[in-house]
């Protein structure tokens, strides 16, 4: 039997067992001082679905002004634009969109893996509100006229160490994540049984792991940069701002649909009815495609301004392969969808679309590299883009970055809906649940599309863009508006949806049941997570369980 | 909730799974150590890519009237490779359950790593590199100053599992805070090879 090191400060029930008498708990210390990864799965969900909301006004509300950069008609000039620009964009990633992907994590994958609690419960407490504490400093930062375009410059290097410890507490949370499924799990739960999700999961702290201290670094030097002046050819604000391009800019960001693809097939399996049957191939699937969104990203290293290059060769060739993992997951768990009974459910329908999306975006980007799209663009448009290094710095990139964040809150979407109960002991409403999921394709798809069409028209991307007084690039720029409004009223239902179930105001029942271990329990689980520690000897645990009653 | 305790009931021609062993801390700690490889890594990789850009301008790498002495780093080598073998002592002598020797060991590492650091700090003050005085200054500041913070934690990693072993939370029969701290110091012994060639050998 597994166990973890350090067991959760407050387990009242256990308390009570061993000296007969309850220990009281408090909201605060409830809250505050809690290592029950219950309790830290809940609050990363919760504020990350509300940074999410927060980005995607902020986003809406920059990409109105894009729509004529000539007028002005919201910001003062240009420096406030890409400052409301950037807070979007790194308020979605690292303030709303990875934390629900590891709250689900912190919540999910003790459960899955039949562990008491999470690793480090403690650690993991900590980097919740690290994290939060930094979010809160770094949207401060910019209020301030800090950030990277910023006019004050102590108030920008504020907005360098809040990002910084935004990240080196994700990281820290990653750790106890990765921890839990390689060294907390049941007897009997092997590596090749774990759930997709908790396997994707996996795959994501990891690559997070490897690939966030790169930004960390090159934030240790951006801070060096503002405080000393030197890199006398990078040292311009816009080279602040490219930091970020590291881990928004394609294959890197392929990274936020590792958990998408494994919330997918957690969601295919339960709600057709069947359990995927080939499981290990789609664990290798999502493990190889983990590798390609990081291996590229690692051998076309450079410090900043990493663009989708056509003279890459590694970096093409990983973006040519990277679809096949993608596309062989969805093939391997769409046996399911054949033969079992699917019913039209959120979870389904945002993993599916999710995963869908992240394959439509996979090959959006290819479009890039591939000199005979190339072509037929040029050909259609007019324009002279051959050598596809020309869509560099264009909004190409943040085309690719839209669909990608709305292939994320997808998968949030996706998860929020699929272990709600378990999550709140309320079932969020699965019909304002399938509304959200609309919203959220639609978005995705239009936001994606105005800003890689404005890409091939030329249009420079923040904070290069300067005009845009071509009538075809104030439509793309329209299009962008409706997909990020689109994309912000999904937000607004998301949040609600949590807000009425977490309120408890919702569906009390348990609206569907699985194979893996976390249908094991109760709704939210009891502290300790199960009454005995389970004994599993598959990936369907529940699955041969039921199968046993049939026999005996 | 479904009743799991059927399903306890493992089927007779099913060999029993071996079970698992309690590994958090270890593994917790190699994952860290992976993101402090891959964040000092990041740092010395673009230490020597600025570097290579300041000499193919035709500038000298470093300020004039900047020297670094090879005595001190070769010195803190000899002493962080001498702490290994003083980390195998720890580790061999808690697998006999000899906690004297372990402790003795233990205090030696948290000795060399306060040696370490001082050394260091004593180089740069030798080397008349003032943190703000240039931009590249401050940049083998921020590569040294990194693996600086990386040993100090080390540090206080050893001692904390020093202590803990003290308070019999490990034993011969459950080595796992010290291996953990042992893996921690190892890989900072690593990470100052790379510093001590990119930025004390290579100048």
């Amino acid at each position: 039997m597994a166990l973890t090191e350090t067991r959760p400060e407050t387990q009242p029930a256990q308390a009570e067992a061993l000296d007969g008498e309850a220990v009281p708990t408090t909201l605060i210390d409830g809250v505050f001082g809690s290592g029950d990864h219950k309790t830290i799965g809940r609050l990363w969900i919760g504020a990350g679905a509300l940074m999410t909301l927060v980005a995607l006004v902020v986003s809406l509300v920059s990409a109105i002004e894009l729509i004529d950069l000539e007028a002005f008609a919201i910001f003062d000039d240009g420096d406030q634009l890409t400052q409301a620009w950037s807070l979007g964009r790194d308020l979605l990633l690292f303030g709303g969109l990875v934390p629900i992907f590891v709250g689900l994590a912190t919540f999910i994958v003790p459960l899955q893996v039949g562990s008491p609690s999470i690793a480090f419960p403690r650690g993991a407490s900590a980097a919740f509100w690290s994290w939060f504490v930094a979010t809160d400093v770094l949207i401060l930062s910019y209020l301030v006229n800090g950030g990277p375009a910023g006019g004050k410059l102590d108030f920008s290097i504020l907005w360098v160490l809040a990002l910084g410890t935004m990240v080196v507490s994700i990281g820290w949370a990653l750790i106890c994540i990765a921890t839990t499924v390689l060294a907390a799990r049941t007897t009997g739960m092997s590596l090749e049984r774990v759930p997709a999700a908790t396997w994707s999961f996996l795959v994501f702290s990891v690559i997070g792991l490897f690939a966030l201290p790169i930004l960390a670094a090159e934030l240790v030097i951006a801070y060096l940069d503002l405080r000393y002046g030197f890199l006398p050819d990078k040292a311009s604000r816009a080279g602040l701002v490219e930091i970020m391009n590291g881990v928004t800019a394609a294959p890197a960001v392929y990274w936020l649909g590792v958990p998408v693809l494994g919330i997918a097939v957690d969601a295919i399996g339960v709600h057709t009815g069947r359990p995927v049957r080939f499981h290990k191939p789609i664990l290798a699937a999502i493990g190889v495609f983990g590798f390609m969104a990081f291996g590229a990203d690692f051998f076309s290293f450079d410090f900043r301004g990493r663009m989708v290059a056509a003279d890459n060769g590694m970096l093409v060739v990983a973006l040519l392969a990277v679809m096949l993992p993608i596309l062989a997951t969805l093939a391997l768990a769409g046996e399911s969808m054949g033969k079992g009974k699917p019913k039209v459910t959120t979870p389904l329908a945002a993993g599916l679309l999710g995963g869908l999306l992240l394959l439509a975006t996979a090959g959006v980007a290819l479009a890039a590299v591939v000199d005979p799209i190339i072509g037929f663009i040029e050909t259609l448009t007019g324009n002279d883009i051959t050598v596809a290094n020309k869509l560099e710095g264009t909004t190409f990139n943040e085309g690719i970055r839209a669909m990608m964040m709305g292939v994320g809150l997808l998968g949030a979407i996706a998860g929020v809906h699929h272990w709600g109960h378990k999550i709140w002991g309320y079932a969020p409403e699965d019909r304002l649940g399938l509304l959200t999921v609309l919203a959220a394709a639609g978005g995705t798809v239009l936001w994606g599309a105005g800003n890689v069409a404005a890409g091939f028209f030329d249009q420079l991307a923040l904070p290069a863009a300067n005009s845009n007084p071509d009538d075809i690039l104030q439509i793309t720029g329209i299009v962008s508006v409706v997909g990020v409004a689109l994309l912000a009223l999904s937000g607004v239902l998301l949040v609600l949806n949590i807000l009425g179930a977490a309120a408890g105001r919702l569906n009390g029942v348990e609206p569907w049941t699985g194979a893996t271990l976390e249908w094991a329990t109760d709704s939210p689980p009891a502290p300790g997570n199960f009454p005995e520690m389970p004994i599993v000897a598959s990936a369907t645990p529940l699955a041969d369980l039921a199968a046993d009653k049939g026999d005996s | 909730m479904t009743d799991i305790t059927v399903y306890r009931k493992i089927p007779d021609n099913v060999a029993a799974p071996t079970p698992a062993r309690p590994r958090v801390l270890l593994i917790g700690t190699a994952l860290a150590c992976i993101s402090a490889i891959m964040g000092l890594g990041s740092l010395v990789a673009f230490y020597a890519a600025v570097r290579q850009d300041v000499i193919q301008s035709g500038e000298t790498w470093l300020p004039s009237g900047v020297t670094i002495p090879l005595t001190q780093p070769n010195m803190m080598m000899l002493t962080l490779w001498f702490s290994i073998l003083i980390m195998v002592w720890a580790t061999y002598s808690l697998g006999v359950d000899d906690r004297s020797n372990m402790h003795i060991a233990l205090g030696l590492i948290v000795l060399m790593g306060f040696g370490y650091i001082a050394q260091t700090m004593f180089l740069l003050e030798i080397m008349n590199l003032g943190a703000a005085s240039d931009s590249r200054a401050s940049l083998i500041y921020a590569v040294i100053g990194a693996h600086v913070v990386y040993m100090a934690i080390a540090m206080l990693f050893v001692a904390f599992m020093g202590i803990r072993t003290l308070g019999g939370d490990y034993s011969a029969r459950d080595r796992e805070g010290i291996y953990a701290a042992a893996m921690f110091w190892y890989v900072g012994v690593f990470l100052y090879m790379i510093v001590w060639l990119a930025i004390y050998i290579t100048k």
